[in-house]
């Protein structure tokens, strides 16, 4: 009960802390553009308007934007997930030399900061004429997604039982067999937890796909959004609606699936 | 059904040979079509690997298994149609007890009707029919080693392998199984090789039992041998409870007989070795009888402490200067401090020469 005492405050102020934002974010979208900058600001709009959202679709080319986008991730998600998995079964299980070596360089791939990689990376995919394409920036975006989904699984392959996997072998599955229809059911919390992981950093990534797409109607739109900014005009409603209608299906995600976050990264973390 | 050949099998872990580790050295045995044969040692004995590799789980560094005489050394696990137990039972945890029973089937290709048929007759084999929707985690110990059987009978394999598969059950469900595998073996008279450190269930289950120790087979025989005929010192004191009685001494020729001298005491013995060596006398719990003071060959023993286990009793004794256990009735009351003669059956000496686990038995 103390305890608890001591650490509901916390608790609300983190929440604060990280809600506010949100809920500034909500709120500003629903103002008239009269009424977003005024001082003393209103927490709660004098006026309800969707004005922001109808011109969101009719004025811009948002749900481009935005079917683009859903495009580029569900590809670079689905990609992350099969290959990610199958290099960390690997590593979980085979005997390689050099594995520990190999798993570490997976890990500082992923740290790698993307600012650095992308000169290069823009060369290679000019020459692979990769460029302008949706599936060029879904393998991108694999440099970041891979590496994760590797260091994650790795774990959760580690925790599922040797045993298992023998036994399917014996009842006349082949190895990769035995990995889908035995190893991962017992891995579906992790599939999942990495996957919104993976699917959120592509949702979210601005620099790889400012600089890969320069097509109108082929950008994503975190680089999209930011044509809503002009050197005369910025239209803040219009963001702001445009960034709640972009954090609605994550919202949407994570509300679906925290189960299996909450047990698929403490089954990562802690093994048994 | 299969008879199963083993020829010189060796594995080492390890890539250089300095460094290796010897899992097995060199085992060559033969399996009889319907044999149960186990495979007994203490952990790290190497009688797992010598299983996996049977299973095709682990690659021999050399040696060749032959299943009636075609060579599957170099086959996958699925192609080898064995079945195996595991000590975990390693029931798919996300299928039901019907889906884990005919998972084996389906891979390989069995019509819908035909495995819900096979179902059926397992499940009433084994009475699990109640449990077949239910998944591994609703299910007992006992359940899930049923169910883990099924598993493996419903392929009908050449070969049965069974790894520890009862040593995760409680020792009152242990004995109900035992006593069910045996039923079933005797049913089936499918080959089966079973791995235990549980030198009482290699005793009760098997035709025949392989000791093994560090690797390396020590004896292979039917348990009536293994138990009355040990090869060596390791398979005597590994077999059997309380294990045998071992006794260090020295062998002297006494009026032209060979007679083993120990701390304390002098016995004649049945056997020739020798005279003049280091050697270790061995006699089991229950071969040493009570005597009256003056009978012929009556050793004189004080009683140290008496333990009763039921319907006997063991008294540790000590025998010259030596601490050994004697086997008694529970009738047989005997308190501690108690002066009494003991007379060691002569034909029941063993007499092992050598030193250490090896120190080979003279017959």
């Amino acid at each position: 009960m103390l305890r608890s005492l001591r650490i509901y405050p916390a608790v609300l102020l983190l929440l604060l802390f990280v809600a506010f934002p949100l809920y500034w974010m909500t709120v500003t979208s629903l103002k008239p553009q009269t009424e977003v900058f005024r001082v003393p600001p209103t927490f709660l709009p004098e006026t309800w308007t969707l004005r922001h959202y109808t011109d969101l679709f009719w004025l811009t080319d948002f749900g481009l934007l935005f079917l683009n986008s859903l495009k580029v991730c569900l590809l670079s998600t689905g990609l992350a997930l099969v290959v990610g998995s199958l290099g960390a079964y690997a590593l979980a299980r085979f005997r390689v030399p050099g594995k520990e070596a190999y798993g570490r360089l997976v890990l500082l791939a992923y740290m790698f900061p993307g600012a650095l990689l992308i000169i290069p990376l823009m060369l290679l995919f000019r020459q692979l004429e990769l460029t302008n394409s949706h599936l060029g920036l879904s393998l991108a975006y694999l440099t970041f997604a891979v590496p994760f989904v590797m260091w994650v699984m790795r774990d959760f392959f580690a925790s599922v039982p040797v045993d298992l996997e023998e036994a399917a072998l014996i009842d006349g599955a082949s190895r990769l067999g035995a990995l889908w229809d035995v190893v991962l059911p017992q891995a579906v919390p992790g599939l999942i937890a990495t996957g919104i992981f993976a699917f959120l950093f592509a949702w979210n990534e601005y620099l790889f796909a400012l600089i890969l797409i320069s097509d109108e109607s082929l950008r994503t739109l975190p680089p999209g959004m930011m044509r809503f900014v002009s050197t005369t005009d910025t239209n803040w409603g219009l963001i702001m609606a445009a960034s709640t209608l972009a954090t609605l299906p994550m919202a949407i995600a994570f509300g679906l699936v925290q189960r299996y976050l909450v047990t698929g990264l403490g089954a990562g973390g802690v093994k048994g | 059904m299969a008879g199963v050949h083993i020829e010189r099998l060796h594995k080492q872990f390890g890539g250089k040979a300095t460094a290796a580790v010897h899992a097995l050295a060199d085992l060559t045995l033969d399996i009889a079509d319907g044999e149960f044969i186990s495979l007994v040692g203490p952990s790290g004995c190497g009688k797992s690997t010598a299983l996996r590799i049977i299973a095709g789980l682990e690659i021999p560094t050399s040696g060749r298994i032959l299943f009636d005489g075609r060579d599957i050394t170099g086959l996958e696990p699925r192609d080898r149609n064995i079945a195996m137990v595991f000590q975990s039972y390693a029931l798919y945890p996300h299928m039901s007890v019907r889906q884990n029973l005919e998972y084996g089937l389906k891979k390989r290709g069995v019509p819908a009707a035909e495995r819900a048929s096979a179902v059926d007759s397992v499940a009433a084999m084994l009475q699990i029919g109640p449990l077949l929707d239910r998944r591994p985690r609703q299910l007992s110990g006992g359940q899930r080693q049923r169910v883990a059987l099924g598993r493996a009978l419903i392929r009908d394999p050449e070969v049965f392998l069974l790894d520890e598969p009862l040593s995760n059950l409680d020792a009152k469900l242990r004995v109900h199984m035992r006593a069910e595998l045996a039923a079933l073996h005797q049913k089936l008279r499918t080959t089966m090789i079973y791995v235990t450190h549980d030198q009482l269930e290699a005793m009760t289950l098997s035709d025949r039992i392989v000791v093994m120790n560090h690797g390396v087979m020590q004896q292979v025989g039917t348990p009536e041998e293994i138990y009355s005929r040990p090869a060596n010192r390791f398979v005597a004191e590994f077999i059997g409870t309380p294990s045998m009685n071992m006794i260090e001494g020295e062998i002297r020729a006494e009026g032209g007989r060979p007679h083993f001298t120990g701390p304390g005491l002098s016995i004649a013995l049945p056997m020739a070795p020798s005279a003049g060596g280091r050697a270790t006398l061995g006699v089991r719990p229950e071969d040493i009888a009570l005597v009256a003071a003056d009978a012929p060959g009556a050793i004189p023993a004080r009683v140290t402490v008496s333990e009763l286990a039921g319907a006997e009793r063991y008294h540790f004794v000590s025998l010259g200067e030596s601490p050994i256990i004697v086997r008694t009735p529970a009738t047989t009351v005997l308190h501690p401090g108690e002066t009494i003669a003991l007379g060691l059956a002569p034909d029941r000496l063993h007499l092992f020469v050598g030193t250490g686990d090896d120190a080979a038995a003279v017959r």
